[in-house]
C-alpha cells in the first residue's frame, strides 16, 4: 500500500508539473486540441462517407459504428493523455542516451519512463470521443444503465491498459533497434482494427485479429456492453487480454533494458 | 549540380541507417491494408459497385496510394527542416553557396528511394494474398500521365512540408500544426476514402485545392477512377499548385531568415 501511495504520489507531481507547463504554452494546447479533433472528424466523416453508399457494415449501422470508433478513440484518447509523450520519448531516449535520468531516478524504469507527462489535449479531447458516444447511443435510442455504464468505464480502462502495452512493446523495438523513430506507426496501424466491427474478420483474419492480436475486443467489448448490454464472454476475453498483454510488455521492456549500455559506454 | 548529388548520395547512406525502421514500416503497411480490406469488403458485401467502381477497384485504388506514398510521401521532411532552423544547423548553409530548398529536395530524394526500395518489398510480399482482388486498367497513356502527375505530387507534398518547416523561424513548436496539416490532408488528398465517393459539390471544390493533387490525382489517373479529360486537366491544375507552393516556399524561406538569429560560432 506505502508503495502505490509512493507512485501515486510521483505521479501527481508529474501531472501538477505537466498541467502547469500545458497551461503556460496555451497557443500550443488550442493547436493541439484542435488536431485531435480534427481527427476524430476525419474518422466521422469517412464512416459517413462510406454510409452515403451503403446500409450496413458487417450488419452495424452509421451509429453503431460511430459508437464503436467513438469507443475505440476514447481509449486513445486517454492513452494519449496519460502515456503517450513519455512512451514516445522513451523511443528517442534510449538511442541518445538520456534514458540514464529515467534509470537514475528512484523507481521502477517504466512507470519513471512512461507517466512523466500528461498531456491535457489528449484529455480534453476524450471528451470529444465520448460525446461522440453519447451522441450516437442518443441517435440509437439506448439508454443504458448505470451498472452498464460502470461496466464500459471497467472496460475501457482495460482497453488503455492493452494499447499501453501494444505501445510499450513497439516503442521497446528502440532497445534493438537504431532508432524508434517511425516506429510509433506500427502502434497506430495495430490500432487502425480496433475500429471495425467483430463480425467483418473471418477465417484467418479473425484468428489473427480477434483471438491472438487484441486491437478487436479493445473496442467491440465496451461497445457491445452499450448496444446489447453485459455480455460475460467478451469482458472475460477483454479481462484475460488485458493481464497477457500487460505481462508481456513488461517482459519485452526489461529483457529491452538488458541491452540498453547508455550513451557514453 | 554535383553538391546536390553528394548531398543525395550523402541522403541515402543516412536513410540506408534507418534501414530497418523502414522495415518495420513496411511491414505493418501490410496490416494497414488488411484494414482497408476488411473495412471497404464489408462495406462492398451483398454489392456490386459503390459510386461505380467494384472492390477489386477500390481496393487497387488504396493498393497504390499506399505503395505511391513509399515513392514520394513527406514523412518528416518538416521535423527535419525544423530541427535545423531550431539547433542552427541552417547556418552552415547560409555561408556556403548551397539552395536549401535544393539541397533538402536532394535528401527527399534520396530517402523516397530507400523506403520506396522497402515499399516494393512490403507490395511484393503482399501480392501473393491480394493479387486475385486486384484490378488494374491496361490503357497506356494512364502510365504516361501517371509520370509527370507523380514528379509533381512529390514536388507539391516536399514544398508543404518544406513550408511547415520553416514555421520553426517564428514558432518554437510545430509539430502541432504539421499534424493539423495532416488531418486535413489525409481526408482531402484521398487516402482515407476515394475522393470520388464525396458528394458531387464536394468534389468539384476538393478538385481545385492542393491536397486534390497529393495522393487521389495520381492514384485515380493509374487505377482508372477517371478518363483521359479529367486527367488532362487535372496537370494543369497540379502544374499550377506546384509552380504556387515552390514560390511559397521560396517567399516563406527569405521571410523567415529575416527572423534568423545566427548564435554563437
Amino acid at each position: 500500500m506505502s508503495s502505490l501511495s509512493y507512485y501515486g504520489r510521483i505521479w501527481l507531481a508529474s501531472a501538477r508539473y505537466s498541467l502547469t507547463r500545458a497551461l503556460m504554452f496555451r497557443g500550443d494546447l488550442a493547436i493541439w486540441t484542435t488536431v485531435e479533433v480534427l481527427w476524430i472528424g476525419v474518422n466521422v466523416l469517412m464512416m459517413g462517407v462510406i454510409y452515403q453508399h451503403t446500409e450496413l457494415i458487417a450488419g452495424w449501422s452509421l451509429y453503431e459504428m460511430l459508437l464503436l470508433v467513438g469507443t475505440s478513440m476514447l481509449v486513445q484518447r486517454f492513452l494519449m493523455g496519460f502515456f503517450w509523450s513519455g512512451i514516445f520519448e522513451m523511443g528517442r531516449n534510449v538511442r541518445t542516451g538520456l534514458f540514464d535520468f529515467v534509470l537514475a531516478q528512484p523507481g521502477d524504469p517504466l512507470f519513471m519512463a512512461s507517466t512523466r507527462k500528461v498531456e491535457l489535449d489528449g484529455l480534453l479531447n476524450a471528451l470529444s470521443a465520448a460525446a461522440l458516444v453519447a451522441y450516437s447511443a442518443h441517435k440509437l435510442g439506448l439508454h443504458p444503465g448505470p451498472g452498464d455504464l460502470a461496466l464500459y468505464a471497467a472496460m475501457v480502462v482495460c482497453g488503455i491498459a492493452i494499447h499501453y502495452s501494444a505501445l510499450v512493446m513497439a516503442m521497446s523495438l528502440a532497445f534493438w533497434i537504431t532508432s524508434s523513430q517511425g516506429v510509433e506507426g506500427s502502434y497506430f496501424t495495430l490500432m487502425e482494427f480496433s475500429r471495425l466491427p467483430r463480425e467483418a474478420f473471418k477465417g484467418v483474419l479473425s484468428l489473427v485479429f480477434v483471438w491472438i492480436l487484441p486491437a478487436v475486443v479493445v473496442s467491440n467489448a465496451p461497445a457491445r456492453t452499450i448496444l446489447h448490454g453485459f455480455q460475460p464472454l467478451w469482458a472475460l476475453g477483454l479481462a484475460a487480454a488485458t493481464v497477457l498483454w500487460l505481462g508481456l510488455a513488461v517482459g519485452l521492456f526489461r529483457l529491452g533494458l538488458r541491452r540498453y549500455t547508455s550513451a557514453s559506454s | 549540380m554535383s553538391k546536390y548529388a553528394q548531398a543525395f548520395l550523402a541522403g541515402l547512406q543516412s536513410n540506408l541507417v534507418y534501414r530497418w525502421n523502414f522495415g518495420v514500416r513496411s511491414f505493418f503497411w501490410f496490416f494497414h491494408l488488411v484494414a482497408v480490406y476488411l473495412l471497404w469488403g464489408a462495406a462492398y458485401a451483398g454489392k456490386a459497385d459503390i459510386g461505380g467502381f467494384s472492390f477489386a477497384q477500390t481496393l487497387t485504388y488504396f493498393v497504390v496510394i499506399f505503395v505511391m506514398q513509399f515513392f514520394i510521401g513527406a514523412f518528416n521532411e518538416d521535423y527535419q527542416i525544423s530541427e535545423d532552423i531550431r539547433m542552427g544547423l541552417i547556418n552552415q548553409f547560409l555561408l556556403k553557396p548551397i539552395h536549401y530548398f535544393t539541397y533538402r529536395l536532394s535528401v527527399f530524394a534520396a530517402a523516397r528511394v530507400v523506403s520506396g526500395a522497402f515499399g516494393l518489398l512490403a507490395l511484393a510480399l503482399a501480392i501473393p494474398f491480394f493479387h486475385t482482388l486486384l484490378a488494374l486498367p491496361g490503357e497506356p497513356w494512364r502510365i504516361v500521365l501517371a509520370v509527370p502527375a507523380l514528379l509533381l505530387t512529390a514536388i507539391i507534398q516536399f514544398s508543404i512540408a518544406y513550408c511547415f518547416g520553416l514555421l520553426a523561424f517564428w514558432f518554437l513548436e510545430i509539430q502541432g500544426f504539421v499534424i493539423l496539416s495532416m488531418a486535413i490532408e489525409t481526408f482531402l488528398g484521398g487516402q482515407v476514402v476515394p475522393l470520388d465517393l464525396l458528394p458531387h459539390r464536394v468534389f468539384a471544390v476538393a478538385r481545385f485545392l492542393p491536397f486534390f493533387y497529393q495522393a487521389y490525382f495520381p492514384g485515380a489517373i493509374i487505377t482508372g477512377r477517371q478518363g483521359l479529360d479529367f486527367a488532362l486537366q487535372g496537370l494543369v491544375i497540379q502544374s499550377i499548385w506546384a509552380v504556387l507552393l515552390v514560390g511559397l516556399a521560396e517567399f516563406t524561406w527569405r521571410r523567415g531568415l529575416r527572423h534568423h538569429t545566427a548564435a554563437g560560432g
